[in-house]
């Protein structure tokens, strides 16, 4: 096979792909910068346990004591649902740090990658659904 | 008019032919008056009869679809089945038309749909989502609910047939036979809004077909077949594997509950981080 026609084929066939199913239904990660990647340690402020996706709300000390809140976008409460998570699986007052995909402006927030609590435990947002 | 069939010979003859001309004419205007032929014009199909106890014996004997399935993410992620074993991929093959639209979509760098907005993604991407979606089975009727975004199609499997100028809507209009085991469903009538794939808009023409069926009693598998001659030099195929999940319910999803997601006119993604706004607990 030629270049021209690897080339032609690549451009007319194997890049669409129709309608496939994606784990980011909703949106893209346009706004995240899926290569970076940032841990953050503080205190759950709130837990948004709502569609179309759930929001973690941290409140960091930053380097001058002064506490600043991020907010760490994650699948939604119907997703986590399936895969164990409960509305109380985060409560306001928990010491979490969470590992984020960081926004690529800068702003205060990220994509949810794994957070650790305070005794350990390790919580994750993918997997195949748990059957009750 | 019976007087017109009867005096054929002489003036009698055409005595009879002017009085039936004008008992006609008194006739037509009466009928064209007549409440009756006003209803009567606007009813585009017969009322349907309440379903009776034989119509839902019937649905007993269909293969059960009924209950809440999910796509099977270990395969059928759409793509094309069935190439032949090392040979070359096997995916939709653009017109020249297509191709430059694409092209000329992808220099817009457009960064995200209006999914991100909370507007569905309609067909044929709304039956790819990683939610649940639920079957129902009623005389005359599928009915699929659509976890995702709170959707509904309706499939009509009374003989109907597809509208002939169907409204354009995200679902498009959809009507289902079976043939066995399979119910076969066809669909036309596409809002302009939704697409085939990223940065393929779909024609005027485009149609779908789906073949639903049970490969066995928790496993279904749906094959979809988009025709789309503008955009698509052949129709194109793939296959999907959902499993039913007999212990979940369908869950409440409200896009715009919570949804801090965006994108712009111009294409540009974006999130609101800000916190004002948010539910109280």
């Amino acid at each position: 096979m030629t270049r021209a026609m690897l080339k032609l084929l690549t451009a007319t066939s194997a890049a669409v792909l129709i309608s496939g199913a994606t784990i980011a239904a909703h949106h893209s990660f346009a706004a995240f910068s899926m290569q970076g990647e940032k841990t953050i340690s503080g205190t759950v402020k709130q837990f948004d346990w709502t569609n179309p996706h759930t929001w973690i709300w941290v409140n960091v000390p930053n380097e001058q004591g002064v506490v600043e809140t991020w907010a760490i976008e994650g699948m939604s409460p119907n997703f986590l649902g399936r895969r164990g998570w409960t509305k109380s699986t985060l409560k306001a007052g928990d010491k979490i740090s969470v590992v984020i995909r960081p926004m690529r402006d800068g702003s205060k927030g990220g994509m949810f990658v794994r957070a650790t609590l305070a005794e350990g435990k390790v919580l994750l947002q993918t997997g195949e659904p748990t059957e009750p | 008019m019976l007087d017109g069939i009867l005096q054929l010979d002489g003036l009698g003859t055409i005595r009879g032919m002017v009085e039936t001309r004008v008992r006609r004419i008194v006739a037509a205007l009466v009928i064209a008056i007549s409440p009756i032929w006003v209803i009567a014009a606007f009813a585009q199909t017969p009322a349907p009869k309440p379903p009776a106890a034989a119509d839902w014996a019937a649905i007993a004997k269909l293969p059960d679809f009924t209950g809440v399935w999910e796509l099977s993410f270990g395969g059928g992620r759409g793509g094309g089945r069935g190439a032949a074993p090392g040979g070359p991929p096997q995916g939709p093959q653009l017109t020249a038309a297509a191709i430059a639209k694409r092209k000329q979509l992808q220099s817009e760098a457009r960064e995200d749909n209006q999914t991100a907005n909370c507007l569905p993604p309609g067909m044929p991407g709304i039956m790819g989502q990683p939610y649940p979606m639920e079957f129902l089975m009623t005389p005359g009727l599928v009915t699929i609910v659509i976890e995702a975004y709170t959707q509904v199609r309706h499939i009509y499997t009374d003989g109907r047939a597809l509208p002939s100028d169907p409204d354009l809507k995200f679902h498009g209009t959809s009507v289902g036979r079976w043939e066995g085991d399979t119910l076969v469903v066809e669909t036309v009538g596409f809002s302009p809004l939704t697409e085939i794939a990223a940065n393929v808009p779909h024609g005027d023409k485009m149609r779908i077909v789906e073949r639903f069926r049970l490969a066995d009693p928790d496993t279904m598998t749906i094959q979809t077949t988009v025709a789309d001659p503008d955009v698509l030099t052949a129709p194109y195929t793939s296959t999907r594997t959902l499993k039913r999940h007999r212990t979940w319910t369908i869950a409440e999803y409200i896009c715009e509950e919570n949804n801090r997601n965006f994108v712009d006119q111009n294409g540009k993604a974006g999130i609101n981080l800000n916190q004002a706004g948010t539910p109280a607990k």
